[in-house]
């Protein structure tokens, strides 16, 4: 197990200095360090966020192909983004820096939490897993279209901060971003070790969790709000990015054949970011002149993944 | 019985909350449980057996009336000491995530660990000696997947052992098994309730076992319920009216 969490160290680094090995020979430092390291920061926070919201979402529902992303969840933080850069512009307060961004984070938290809870209420009508997606499927092509629908109506500069933003990038996030960033990932990281206890209990079912003495309702009120956090924080800053969240628990259990999820939390933190910084690398050296959305790799590394894990097991 | 009581239901009416109007499965209920012995609980499909095993164990609310576990008011005790009193084995099943038998036994011993639920050798024995009086020792680290209906049964008794509880309940453990791995569980139940001196009750279909291996049948019908002891019935002939009054009208 040791072992294992060594090579995810590795891997970790390895993704890291790729990235900035490439730039360090035909840049100078301040690309370097306003542009370089900025992003490589990005990526580890967004790949864990990502991967410990799917890790989260995977519990509460009992469902081993939840994930922020496909359940809509994301979907949902990206269209009040929209409505918020795009109504943005009419509030005055907006053009103060740090309201404006943690107006947007906010309103990222919002989104991705109401998505949430009607999943979850959707979820007790019905029993199937791949129903679920569906229904996750149908609420991101919603809040997709009422997206479109506010674009059509919004001058071009918002719009264009906005389709920029929303291809999904990691590239946006600069220096004083981090600072608002960074102080949010770390609450919502640390709180997550308050529910180390109830998210073991919660695989189990609800039944027997309330008989191990874990307050059911309660604590996933508190872990639904912590995965929408992270989904939130992170679609507010980088966009939408698929197949993280999905992907990498998957990964996890199938690497650290554990139920612990103090393990799963660990592994999917490593996991997610080095996947994610690994991914950023990608898109930066396929083209040299170019760099391609991190999406797309995400995406060309995730989706065959999960048909494939889908197909060659069969217990979770 | 000169015996301790440890459940007591007192006036009580169970059943569902929806909608805000009450859904009442049994009305007025009283009954009282004692250490050290075994009761099943027969009556017919949707009577409510598992309203009532719900709804002593926490799970679920009484509507009016208040039920007491070993003379103290249910409402009083938090969800970490009532844990620690009763253990529950339901019907539901449990699966995926790589849980293995020997993750579901030791979660049993999850009221007593840290926030963190680290497993010290205190506890590690207690799961130990769950394990050795169920016979799973060799299956312990199959996926609960891989274990057979008999043996996630018994999975799940050990589970419950292991949370080291006076009290068990029981949800139709004999369902889906084969006739030999039920008596297996019977005769295991047996012996913890008179070994260890735990109140054990067991919601089952299974009349022959129950009145074989239980001290006392509670019998719910639509009338209400009824403590009937299976020794006195079987020794005074009224194990007759038994078979031939009631349990005919249930079955």
């Amino acid at each position: 197990m040791l072992f294992f969490l060594a090579s995810c160290f590795l891997s970790l680094w390895y993704g890291g200095s790729e990235d900035l090995n490439n730039q360090i020979t035909f840049t100078n430092n301040f690309i370097f360090w306003q542009i370089r390291v900025p992003k490589s920061i990005t990526a580890i926070l967004a790949g864990s966020s990502l991967a410990l919201s799917g890790l989260i979402l995977q519990i509460i529902f009992r469902n081993p192909l939840a994930g922020p992303y496909v359940l809509g969840i994301s979907s949902g933080a990206s269209l009040m983004v929209a409505a918020s850069i795009l109504a943005g512009s009419s509030f005055s307060f907006m053009t103060n820096y740090f309201y404006g961004k943690g107006f947007i984070v906010l309103s990222a938290i919002t989104g991705s939490f109401i998505v949430t809870i009607l999943i979850l209420f959707i979820s007790k009508k019905i029993s199937s897993n791949v129903i679920l997606l569906l229904i996750g499927l149908m609420i991101s092509q919603i809040c997709g279209a009422i997206q479109t629908s506010l674009e059509y109506f919004s001058d071009s500069n918002s719009l264009k901060t906005f389709v920029v933003w929303g291809m999904g990038s990691l590239a946006n996030t600069n220096l004083s971003d981090l600072t608002i960033y960074l102080p949010f990932y770390f609450i919502f990281m640390l709180s997550i070790l308050f529910f180390i206890k109830p998210l073991n209990a919660m695989l189990l079912g609800e039944n027997y969790a309330t008989n191990l003495g874990i307050n059911f309702y309660k604590n996933r009120f508190y872990l639904i709000l912590i995965s929408s956090a992270l989904t939130g924080l992170t679609t507010a800053f980088c966009g939408p990015i698929a197949f993280i969240g999905i992907a990498i628990p998957i990964v996890s259990r199938l690497i650290f054949k554990t139920s612990k999820q103090q393990v799963h939390l660990f592994s999917c933190i490593l996991i997610g970011s080095s996947t994610l910084l690994i991914s950023d690398a990608i898109s930066n050296s396929i083209f040299n002149s170019i760099s391609l959305p991190i999406n797309m790799i995400t995406t060309f590394i995730g989706a065959p993944l999960v048909i494939y894990l889908m197909f060659k097991t069969k217990h979770w | 019985m000169n015996q301790t009581e440890c459940i007591s239901i007192k006036n009580a009416d169970l059943g569902y909350i929806k909608n805000n109007s009450h859904l009442t499965v049994l009305k007025n209920i009283n009954a009282s449980f004692f250490m050290g012995e075994m009761v099943g609980i027969v009556g017919i499909n949707g009577i409510g057996k598992s309203t009532l095993l719900k709804s002593i164990s926490g799970l679920i609310l009484p509507l009016t009336g208040e039920i007491f576990i070993n003379q103290r008011p249910r409402k009083q005790m938090s969800l970490l000491e009532l844990s620690q009193q009763i253990s529950v084995v339901l019907t539901e099943k449990i699966e995926g995530f790589n849980l293995t038998a020997y993750d579901i036994v030791a979660s049993g011993q999850m009221p007593y660990s840290n926030s963190f639920n680290q497993l010290f050798n205190n506890h590690k024995a207690y799961i130990n000696e769950a394990i050795k009086a169920c016979n799973l020792s060799d299956h312990i680290n199959k996926l609960s997947s891989e274990l057979s209906d008999g043996l996630f049964q018994k999975t799940i008794i050990a589970k419950a052992l292991a949370q080291q509880t006076p009290i068990m309940l029981l949800d139709e453990p004999s369902a889906f098994l084969d006739y030999a791995s039920k008596h297996d569980i019977f005769i295991l139940l047996k012996k913890l309730s008179e070994e260890k001196n735990k109140c054990i009750l067991i919601s089952s279909h299974d009349l022959d076992l129950l009145l074989k291996y239980c001290n006392r049948l509670l019998i719910i019908s639509e009338n209400g319920c009824e403590l009937i002891s299976t020794k006195i019935a079987k020794e005074n002939k009224s194990f007759q009216i038994i078979s031939g009054g009631h349990i005919q009208q249930y079955y």
